[in-house]
């Protein structure tokens, strides 16, 4: 026994002493080979639970979540099918990673393509030259809004 | 402590080989750790003739949940918190029906009589006291104060914060000195 008395009252550390004298008393008459003998028997009868396999990788658990994935995948398909229709917005079909790298060659060309877009979803908003210097301020916002 | 870095290394090793399928490592485990469990829990009440019993319960328990063993804590700790739960599904059933003499184990012929009823009656007050306390209590302080665990390896083992377990080592402490008072 090598208990920590650290802040125990004198009072205390001695009857816990006294606690420790008997359970070491009732404790010696343990047999760890029976016990050992016990145990392993009954791990044989009623089966180890040896895989640390956690819940969420349970096949049962696995095949609901992948059913939960189907119903909400489907329930998203058919809403975007009924509710966006024919009439969905054209998408802006370029991704520009670093608008400033862009030479103004190539600044026009994106903001003519977001003028169609614009155009296909809310009327025109680049005048037909497509000149970034013949757009107004506001028209200028609402091309960089748009992209 | 008694409970040297080694030992847990190699309690990881016996774990590693049970779960590969060697059942001798089970009982490799159970031989090294019968006694400071069954000691753990006779020092928390459990009646001498279920001892044996509820440590081989405690073992059983923790080789089914063996998979969940993580090692924050080391396996002694991880197998007292086990015991500790076993302890408390059996405490009411044997509390109706504890005794409260001072058994032969620990009478001494010698000495003064007063004194050992004095020392009988404060021995039988803490065994109360520590059955008194919250699980959480109890459990930090039998680690503590009789294992000689360091407050990290009991916070490890019972799943709450080194602070926390300082906090219920103190109310403990303050509990059981107005009980045996």
């Amino acid at each position: 026994m090598d208990p920590v008395n650290d802040g125990l009252p004198e009072r205390l550390a001695a009857a816990m002493r006294e606690l420790e004298t008997r359970a070491l008393q009732r404790s010696a008459r343990v047999s760890a080979e029976r016990v050992a003998a016990r145990v392993e028997d009954r791990l044989r009868r009623e089966g180890a639970v040896r895989s640390p396999r956690v819940w969420w990788l349970r096949p049962a658990t696995l095949r609901v979540a992948a059913a939960v994935v189907l119903v909400v995948a489907a329930g998203w398909t058919v809403r975007l099918t009924h509710v966006a229709g024919p009439q969905a917005a054209v998408r802006l079909p370029v991704v520009i990673p670093a608008i400033d790298s862009l030479t103004t060659g190539q600044l026009e060309s994106v903001l003519e393509a977001a003028g169609e877009v614009r155009a296909a979803n809310f009327g025109p908003v680049l005048p037909s030259n497509g000149s970034l210097d013949s757009l107004s301020e506001q028209q200028l916002q609402m091309v960089l809004a748009s992209l | 402590m008694g409970y040297p870095a080694l030992a847990a290394e190699a309690d990881g090793e016996l774990i590693a080989r049970y779960l590969a399928g060697d059942e001798t490592a089970a009982g490799e485990l159970v031989r090294r750790h019968t006694a400071a469990l069954a000691r753990y829990m006779a020092a928390q009440g459990a009646p001498p003739e279920e001892l044996e019993d509820l440590t081989q319960e405690a073992f059983f328990k923790a080789f089914r949940a063996l998979g969940s063993f993580r090692g924050g804590a080391s396996f002694r700790t991880w197998l007292l918190a086990i015991g500790g739960n076993v302890l408390r599904d059996g405490r009411r059933r044997w509390r109706r029906r504890q005794v409260v003499e001072l058994t032969p184990e620990i009478r001494d012929p010698s000495g003064d009589p007063a004194e050992h009823a004095e020392a009988g009656w404060t021995l039988r007050r803490l065994e109360e006291g520590i059955g008194k306390l919250a699980r959480l209590q109890r459990e930090v302080f039998m680690m503590r104060a009789q294992q000689g665990l360091e407050y990290a390896e009991i916070a490890a083992g019972l799943g709450i914060s080194e602070g926390a377990a300082r906090v219920h080592y103190h109310h403990a402490v303050k509990r059981l000195m107005a009980w045996i008072q």
